[in-house]
Formats: structure tokens, sequence, C-alpha cells
């Protein structure tokens, strides 16, 4: 009884309200010491109607509210809280300035308390604190944003020395990464062991596991959304660190002071200063280094107008004397520009280059070559956002990408046995259109409900084949400039709720279909920079993935303490797998060696994080199965893929104990990939060779490791603030393994052995680092 | 470590080269993990090849496992059928001669990497143009096969070959002879081998290990392979 009444007197409450008259309260949330930009901070409005919403990815944000008199609280994560009393009467612009924790003390830090976590219907969301992941122990001591998301639950290494990571049972070119919008293709340095990723750059880093909402397209499993900083608007800082493998720089500063900025940020590896100082000629003639660049500038013409023009360039080197060159390396610029209509409508047009690239050269004089591979996009993007009363935020905009692969140029002197060949070009066009409604139905009850029109054409010129299903070609057409040769559409539903059971507890549910057309060729069991991509064709159709999740999110202790359940399931379709014997190398027939199959996902993931005082941390353990079914494989049996670790947990605790001391460790363990062992032995003109049944039917050996690190800051109050960290990476030195092999017992032919490799041992590192 | 075993399969390898020659087919039983290497042979099988013009060739078997032709030799451009029955289950397998290329020399190489020098032998002939040629090395060394490994032409069609083996030869002696069996094979026996090294991680990068594409039917592991064969001889000073 007491509820309908309750129900009656909120609808109406709402046809009161929507009859007054309403104004448009919008502006920005910065950083009141740099005026840098907050993504994703809460503004609250509690009077003659209670609402709230979070600033968009550009600090903005847009509320329209009956006149009266409002309580407006203005919160962010490491920030206090702002707290002001305000009188609507007409639309205006307020922009709010936090002070940062640096200014605060311990007290008022706590106070900046949010339950986001547990009220935003967004689902399978997780927001990485990049100033949190600062104390957080890595490999060699560099801090490393990816390395971080990797110890959350349901996102998954790929293993040490391996780029890329699995999330809820994907594969690793299905994760959409995105820097300031710009796809990156390769995220990773020397073969793994850093991300491309300078967090010194970073300003907010958010990951979607499931749930995506409908502006993100293009990959499976998950989009990681990474911004950087616009830069210092108000004074100069320099920020860097020396450490024992890399060392990095950071300058930002006002470009017009408090109209716009800049930030450089430099990374390098000096790995190959060491090797030449061998005596050694065999070493000293090696180079191994990578460096990266991230550059961004904006400038504010007026309050409705913003530019941005931003930049990452990276590349890697790995030469052996003079007989053997690889470098490779990504290259991203991105023009934006914000534009405010009245004060309601947020616009931003996006253009955006992205270039993947890499170059192998052998230079042993018989057989010298040059093979240049290259994957380049060009997109535009038109986003818009819309307030529509104080319960609705509409998104809808349009995104184009231009993509164009050049699988192999491959490039030779005449005295060279190896003839030159460039394997044909690919071009398409990824078009998409979409709308989503942040919906605020009731107090309770939150609904983000949104739409993806995705198209993708294969364009010619070049010369395509279709094959049948044993690989033989069954057709081969020429196609002229620009034509049209195979479209695929598709509906691409996004939807995620959030229902409110108490002021810091909630259950959520959401459910996306996601389309991929474009699709990472890799046979082998580790990731490498030579990889390429492939476009759909009439062979290869877009991978599709259906999932469904739900969870029971609570924060406790006046949210101290934060706590999630998600469960999820994930149906995969047109996934690529290879026929047996496929050599990738330089393949201008791939499509001929592909197998398409299906897959299916599904896990339970736990969180539970204590976010504020001297002792902090988290524990995440995800149970999942992730399985493949291809008809040509296994006699069409269903079979773990390679990234099923059935039990994965992370612990990470982070104890501050003076204020100038603090220590972090990090464990983690996970159940180990899944292999074919063989189930039997026979000979091969004298050779030994492996009986395969059952395709991943066993396990590698469990992987666990502990690491430490230690910080000690510097003596405040400096200009010159520094502070060295020590790590010790692998504590208990478990050698895990990283291959595991058959072979002839090299004492004994007649035996076979097991012969484990491991990668990484006990590893100490040191970093000093500094900020003015 | 424990791996399950399977029911034993039936692995048959056969080939026909171009010399006129006894020709075999060797039929064995795969067995457990844990067993000393052998041939672990199969006998009483019934071993017959059809030629593309109809002529059938019946094997006898010599020694347990073991099953011989009498003389005679393979022609380019002519497929040929294999014919295995054992306990009652057949097995066929068909393989095509390609045209011959010659092994027109051998060499000796130095080869540096990271610091440490190593001799290898090197395979000089010429690559026919316009024609997918695909090649076998049977490196011996005192009469044993050392090395096993398969390349083919995408790369270098139509010139001047020098393959380098990847086997170091560092360990010879004055008076010890080297032989390479160069041997032209049909697409299929390529990829097989080329599979078969790729499990062992020869040939690129580490692959989930499967077993190799063969071309005997109904479940048959093993290979049956008509190719030509060109040897020389490179003696140790």
């Amino acid at each position: 009884m007491r509820r309908t009444i309750l129900l009656a007197l909120l609808l109406l409450c709402f046809t009161v309200s929507s009859g007054q008259n309403k104004f448009t309260i919008s502006g920005t949330v910065s950083d009141k010491s740099t005026g840098e930009t907050l993504i994703g901070a809460s503004v609250k409005l509690n009077g003659t109607v209670v609402t709230g919403i979070t600033t968009n990815s550009y600090g903005f944000y847009s509320i329209n509210v009956p006149s009266g008199k409002y309580t407006i609280s203005v919160s962010f994560i490491g920030y206090g809280t702002l707290v002001d009393s305000v009188n609507i009467t007409k639309s205006e612009k307020l922009n709010f300035s936090l002070s940062g924790a640096n200014d605060l003390s311990e007290v008022v830090i706590s106070s900046t308390k949010s339950n986001d976590n547990v009220s935003n219907p967004q689902m399978g969301l997780q927001k990485v604190n990049v100033r949190e992941i600062s104390n957080v122990p890595v490999l060699l001591g560099e801090r490393d944003v990816l390395k971080t998301l990797q110890l959350l639950p349901g996102i998954k290494s790929a293993g040490e020395g391996n780029s890329g990571f699995y999330v809820r049972g994907g594969s690793t070119d299905q994760n959409l990464i995105l820097l300031d919008e710009a796809p990156v293709y390769n995220a990773s340095h020397l073969l793994g062991f850093f991300s491309t990723f300078n967090s010194d750059a970073i300003k907010d880093l958010s990951v979607y596991k499931g749930g995506m909402p409908a502006q993100y397209g293009g990959r499976l499993s998950s989009v990681l959304d990474i911004r950087m900083n616009e830069g210092n608007r108000k004074s100069y800082e320099m920020e860097g660190g020396i450490g024992l493998i890399s060392s990095r720089l950071k300058v930002e500063g006002p470009l017009v002071k408090d109209k716009g900025s800049f930030m450089i940020s430099a990374r390098r590896t000096y790995l190959d200063a060491f090797l030449s100082l061998s005596p050694d000629s065999a070493i000293n003639g090696n180079t191994l280094f990578f460096y990266d660049v991230n550059a961004k500038a904006n400038y504010q013409l007026d309050d409705k107008n913003t530019f941005y023009l931003s930049g990452y360039f990276g590349r890697d080197k790995l030469g052996i004397s003079d007989s053997f060159g690889f470098n490779w390396g990504n290259a991203t610029v991105t023009m934006r520009w914000n534009h405010l209509y009245g004060d309601r409508l947020f616009s931003n047009t996006s253009l955006i280059y992205s270039n993947y690239n890499y170059v192998i050269q052998n230079k042993n004089d018989v057989n010298e070559f040059e093979v240049n591979s290259s994957i380049k996009d060009f997109n535009l993007k038109q986003d818009y956002e819309y307030s529509v009363g104080n319960t609705n935020n509409l998104k809808f905009g349009i995104n184009a990408i231009h993509h164009t692969i050049a699988p192999g140029k491959l490039t030779s002197s005449d005295r060279s046995s190896i003839n030159q060949t460039t394997i044909e070009n690919r071009k398409g066009v990824e078009l998409a259109a979409y709308v989503s409604d942040e919906w605020a139905v009731t107090e309770k009850f939150n609904l983000v409900a949104g739409l993806r029109l995705s198209s993708f054409s294969l364009l010619g010129p070049g010369t395509f084949k279709t094959y049948d299903i044993d690989g033989i070609a069954i057709d081969t057409l020429l196609y002229g400039k620009s034509k049209v040769i195979k479209t695929y559409l598709y509906v691409e539903p996004r939807i995620s709720l959030s229902y409110q059971l108490g002021s810091s507890s909630s259950v959520k549910a959401s459910y996306t279909r996601n389309v991929q057309n474009i699709h990472l060729m890799s046979n082998s069991t580790t990731t490498s920079p030579t990889d390429l991509y492939i476009l759909n064709s009439n062979n290869v159709k877009p991978e599709l993935a259906d999932q469904v999740s739900g969870g029971y999110f609570k924060n406790f202790f006046d949210d101290t303490y934060e706590f999630s359940v998600e469960l999820y399931y994930k149906w995969l379709q047109n996934q690529i797998e290879y026929r047996t014997g496929t050599d990738l190398r330089g393949n201008s027939n791939v499509e001929a060696d592909l197998l398409f199959g299906k897959g299916r996902a599904y896990g339970i993931e736990f969180f539970l994080k204590k976010r504020f005082g001297k002792f902090n941390g988290w524990v995440g353990y995800t149970l999942s199965k992730t399985e493949r079914q291809f008809d040509q494989l296994n006699n069409g049996s269903w079979f773990y893929a390679k990234q099923d670790r059935t039990h994965d947990l992370s612990v990470v605790g982070i104890y501050k104990v003076s204020t100038r001391w603090s220590f972090s460790s990090v464990f983690v363990y996970n159940t180990g990939n899944a292999v074919t062992y063989p189930s039997g032995k026979y000979q091969i003109n004298g050779r030994t060779a492996f009986y395969y049944t059952e395709k991943n039917g066993y396990r590698t050996p469990a992987y666990h490791r502990l690491d430490f690190s230690a910080t000690l800051e510097g003596k405040p109050g400096k200009r010159l603030q520094s502070s060295w960290s020590f790590g010790l990476y692998n504590v208990y030195n478990r050698q895990n393994a990283f291959a595991i092999d058959f072979k002839d017992d090299p004492d004994d032919a007649s035996r076979t052995q097991v012969v484990r490799t491991t990668l990484f041992g006990i590893i100490p590192s040191v970093t000093w680092n500094f900020k003015f | 470590m424990e791996l399950k075993d399977s029911e034993p399969v039936v692995v048959i390898y056969g080939d026909i080269n171009d010399q006129t020659d006894n020709q075999y087919v060797r039929i064995s039983k795969t067995y457990s993990f844990t067993e000393p290497n052998k041939f672990n042979s199969v006998t009483g099988a019934r071993v017959i090849v059809t030629t593309q013009a109809g002529s059938v060739i019946n094997y006898s078997e010599i020694t347990p496992g073991v099953y011989q032709s009498p003389k005679f030799r393979g022609r380019a451009g002519v497929s040929y059928t294999l014919d295995v029955t054992v306990d009652g289950k057949k097995f066929t397998a068909v393989s095509t001669m390609p045209q011959k290329v010659v092994l027109d020399s051998l060499n000796f190489r130095e080869v540096s990497f990271f610091g440490k020098n190593s001799l290898h032998l090197v395979a000089n002939f010429l690559d026919p143009k316009d024609i997918q040629n695909q090649y076998r090395y049977l490196l011996s060394v005192k009469s044993k096969v050392v090395e096993d490994v398969v390349s083919e032409d995408r790369f270098n069609d139509g010139n001047s070959v020098a393959n380098t083996i990847y086997h170091e030869l560092n360990d010879l002696e004055p008076g010890d002879d080297i032989e390479l069996d160069l041997q032209c094979i049909d697409r299929n026996v390529y990829r097989y081998y080329y599979a078969f090294g790729q499990n062992l991680g020869e040939g690129g990068p580490p692959v989930a290990p499967a077993n190799p594409p063969s071309n005997i039917s109904n479940g048959g592991l093993g290979i049956f392979s008509v190719h030509t064969s060109s040897k020389r001889i490179a003696k140790v000073k």
C-alpha cells in the first residue's frame, strides 16, 4: 500500500515538474591546480528534483532541471567534494574546480566516496585510477596500465613474453584499444614486456568487459578507452623517472594560460646501450630498443569551441649484427573539435589517422630481402550528446573507418635469390550509426539502451578468390578500384540496466551484440608483432558475439569497501582457426587455410576492493570456461580454447606505512593454458613422431607468482619531488612454464623427455622518479 | 605428468623414387609414450601399388613391418595409388611424382649466430620457373639420416637456390661422408612434412601441435610420397 502511494507521488512529482520551467546547467569540471578536465566526475543536484550526471570524456556535463533552490555537490575520486547551494532561475554556465589529493589531508579525501559503481547502470565497466596504479609493482619496475588491468577479474594476461590479453574468454584481437579515440593495433613493446602506454601521459582508463555502450564497436570482447592528459593549463611541470632498463620524461604546460596547454611524454629503453659495452663483437653489434612519444595540445577558442591535437609515435627495433633487422611500431594522430550548440547539445568531431607497420630485413647476402607490411586507417567520427530533461541523456553519432592493409611488400637486390613480390593490398570501409539513451526511469531504476547499425564493405581493386570447404579456389574474380565486392550489415543492440536495492547496493544486467570486421591472423602459441590483419571477404564473415551478463554490487562500511559478483555468458560466431600445417609467413592465399566455427564463454567474477585507508587493495577471482567448436578440428567436438583458465586469482595489497614509505605486493595464480599433449608415439623414417587425439585436452602447470615493491617518497615541500621504487618480481623464483615440449632425450635416443622452458625467474629492479 | 594412452593407430610410411630399385612401405602402430622409441611393426598386411595406367605392383613382407616391391622406378608426372589392408581395414593414398630437379653441387658454409660459429652444408640447384616446386632435403652423415627438412619455392621461383641445411656439422672428422638427397615432392607431401616440422618447432613460430595432414585415408597416420631423388656426396678433408 505504502509503495503504491510512493509510486503515485513520484508520478505526480514528475508530471508537476514537467510543467514547470526547465533550465539548463552546464559546464566543465576540472582540477583546480592544473586546469585538467575530469572525466566521469559526478555532479549531483538536490532540490526541486534530485538528479545527477557524470562528466563526459571532455569533462563536460549538462543537466536540465526546473527552477528552484538546489544543493550542488561535485565530486571525483581523489579530490575533495565541492558542495555549494545555488538558486536556479535561468540557464547558466557553472564550471567547477576541484582540489586535488595533494592539497588535502587524508580525512578530507576519504569523504570523497562515491557509490557510482553501484548506481551507474553501466555494466561491465571498470575504471582504472591511474594514480592508484603507481604503487602496484610490475615487471622491471615499470608502471604499466595494461599489466595492472590484467589484475582485475575477467581480464587475463596472455602470459609472460606475450603481448595482449584475454577478456572473458575472447582472443587477443577482440579488444578495441583506443588512445584518444585512435585504434592501437599493437599495444606492446619488445614482445610483450612493456605496454605502449606511458602511464605519465594517461588521464583516464575505462575498460568495458561487457555491456559496451552503442558508441563503441568493431571488436567483440572489450573496449579499452584511454584518454591522455591535456597538460597543465596553469604552470609548467616536468615529471619523469630513470630506471635500470628504461627512462621516461614528461613536459607539460600552458600554451596560453587557462586557455590552452600541451603535453609531451617520451620513453626509451637502453638495453642495447649495455650490449654495446660488451667486448664480444657478436653481442655489441646488436640492437634492442624501443621508444615512444605521446604528444598533445589543446586550445579553447571560446566557451563553445575547443580544439585538440594528439599523437602517439612508437617504434621497436631489434637487430642482430649485420645479418638481421626487425622494427615495428604504431603511429596515431587525432584532431578533434568540441562544439557546444546552445547549452544542451555537445558535439565532438574527430579525424583520426592510425598506422601500424613492421619491417623485416634479412641482410644475409644470398637470401637478402626486406619485407614491409602495414595497416592504415582513416577514421571520421561525429558524436553528439544531448541532455533531455533531468532524466535522459541521449548520445548519437556516426563513424566511418577506411582500412588499407598492405600484407607484404617484399623487395630484394638483383644478387639475391629471393624474388621481389607484393601481396595485394586490401581495402575496406566500416560504417556505423548509433543512438543510445541513458535514462533514469525511476529513482532506483536506470537504463542505458542503445542500438548500433554497422556495415562493412570490401573494396577493390584486386583479384579475389572464393574457396570451398577444402581450401580449393572455386572462383577467381578481378575487380576495379573502389568497386564494392561484398557488404555485410548488422544491427547491434546494447542494453544495460541497474536497479538500486538500497543506498549502497544494486543489481545490474546487460545484453550486447558486437560485430568484428577485422581479424588478426596467428596460428602460433605466442603473439608476434608480425601477425597480420585481414578484413572480411567472400570467405571470411564478420565475427559476432552476443553477451548477457548480470551482477550484484554492494559497497559497505560507508563506501570504503566495494564488492561485486558478475556472471556472464558469451556466444561467439564465425571464429577463425587454421588448417594444420598453415604457414602464414608471406602467404598470399591465407583465406584458403582458414577454418570457421563457433565458441562459447561463461564465468563468474568476484571482486572485493578496499578503496581508502592506509591499507588498501583488491582481490579478484574468476571461475570460467571458454570453448570452441569447428567441424574440421577435433572431430567436430567442442574443445577448450587455448586461453581457457579455470581459476584466475589476483590479490593486490598496498600499505602506506608512513608519509614517505609505502609497500605493495601482488600475488597471482591461474590455471595453466589448455594444451595438446601426445597420446602415443610412432616412428617415421627413424624419427619419433607424437600422436595427438584430444585438442587442448591437457593443462600446462598452474602459474603463480608473488611480487613486492617498496616506494620511498622524497622529503615533501621541495620544488623537486622525487621518489625511489624498489621492486622484486617473482619473489620466490617460481619456474613457471613458458613452454612445454616433448623431445628425444639427447642422452638416450630411445627415450622421450618433457622439457619445460621458463622465461622469468626472480628479477629485482630500481627506479628513480622525479617531478617538478 | 599423466598422459592418456590411446588405442594403437596404424602408421604407413611408403615412398617410390625415380631410381630403378626396390621400393618400400613400412607399416607400424602407435604405442605408449612411456615406452622406449622403436619401430612397432605391423605384420601380415596386404600392400599393393597401382600406377595411373592400371598396372598393379605387389609388395611382400621381408622383415616385420617392412614391405618390399620388385625393382621398378617411378616416372615424372605419373600418379601412384597405394592400397594397404591391415586386419581387414583398408587404407589408400595417392601421390604424383613431380618433374626432377637436379642437385647441382654442395658446399660448406660458416654460419655465425650470437658469436658462435658452426659449419653447415649448402645445397645448390636451379628452381624451375613458373612451376610450384616442393623440396625435401635428407642429410645423412656416416650413412645415418640426421636432418630431414622441406622447402618450397614461393619466394625464389625460377632462381638459383643455395639453401643452407641447418644442422651443425662441427663434430665431423676427415674422411667422413656427408650425403644430401634432394627430393622433389608433391604438394600434399610437402604440407605433411611442413606440419611435422612445425610440431617440432621448426620453420617459424611455435604452433599448437596436431597430427600432420596425411594423404592416407581412413585415419591412417604417416605419408605416401612419390618423389624424385638427386644425391651428392661431400667428403670431409
